[in-house]
């Protein structure tokens, strides 16, 4: 699986970007929009590989564990 | 926190037919959510089951979330005469799936899988329909 950004052109990914900014009204990107999906976090996904994805989930994940366990410190 | 890397070389290392879904799978195709756990539908043929059963075992498979008296033992048996584990093993948290809500089993799954590479190695992953069904299903 290549990435999106690796099959699009910079014009196509620039339009992209503009669709989902301003996503037509009752269109599926809008309703994703409202709905509370993060289209830009999802796009900006789109353009690693899923070796990539994933080790960047992990790497949030990393983090958030991190800092829930600064916080529970914090607390103490 | 699952490492992935390792859970799937386990399994793949011991040619467990198996394929990715869930939530990682939604990671793998470009969802931006985040999961601790590695979900796989696995097929439920006897030598798979050996095959499964052998790869784990190593790696200290038990219930995720069930009191530590409730005795498991993670063999062809159980898993035979089980359906979906929901597991805390050493390299973190794995459910074994060998049926889906909305899916069925890993011959519906594997049918309109998707072969990708992860970490340098061929891995099937559910298509995006079947992870948006299951996900609506369940």
């Amino acid at each position: 699986m290549s990435s999106v950004a690796e099959k699009l052109t910079a014009a196509e990914q620039k339009r992209l970007y503009e669709l989902v900014a301003n996503p037509p009204l009752g269109s599926k990107v809008e309703a994703a929009k409202n709905y509370g999906v993060g289209l830009t976090l999802t796009l900006r996904s789109l353009t690693l590989t899923p070796t990539e994805r994933s080790q960047e989930m992990e790497s949030a994940l990393l983090l958030m564990e991190e800092m829930q366990r600064a916080a529970l410190r914090i607390d103490r | 926190m699952t490492n992935f890397k390792a859970a799937l070389e386990i399994l793949r290392n011991a040619e467990v037919n198996f394929v990715v879904v869930g939530a990682y799978a939604a990671v793998l195709h470009g969802s931006s959510q985040l999961t601790r756990d590695l979900d796989i539908c696995y097929e439920r043929t006897s030598q798979n089951i050996k095959r499964l059963v052998t790869a784990l075992s190593s790696c200290n498979p038990r219930l995720r979330g069930a009191p530590s008296n409730v005795p498991f033992l993670f063999d062809e048996r159980t898993v035979s005469h089980g359906m979906n584990f929901i597991l805390e093993t050493d390299f973190g948290d794995l459910d074994l799936l060998g049926e889906l809500s909305g899916l069925g089993q890993f011959p519906d799954v594997i049918r309109d899988a998707i072969s990708i590479e992860l970490f340098g190695q061929p891995c099937r992953v559910a298509s995006l329909d079947a992870i948006i069904q299951s996900k609506r299903a369940a």
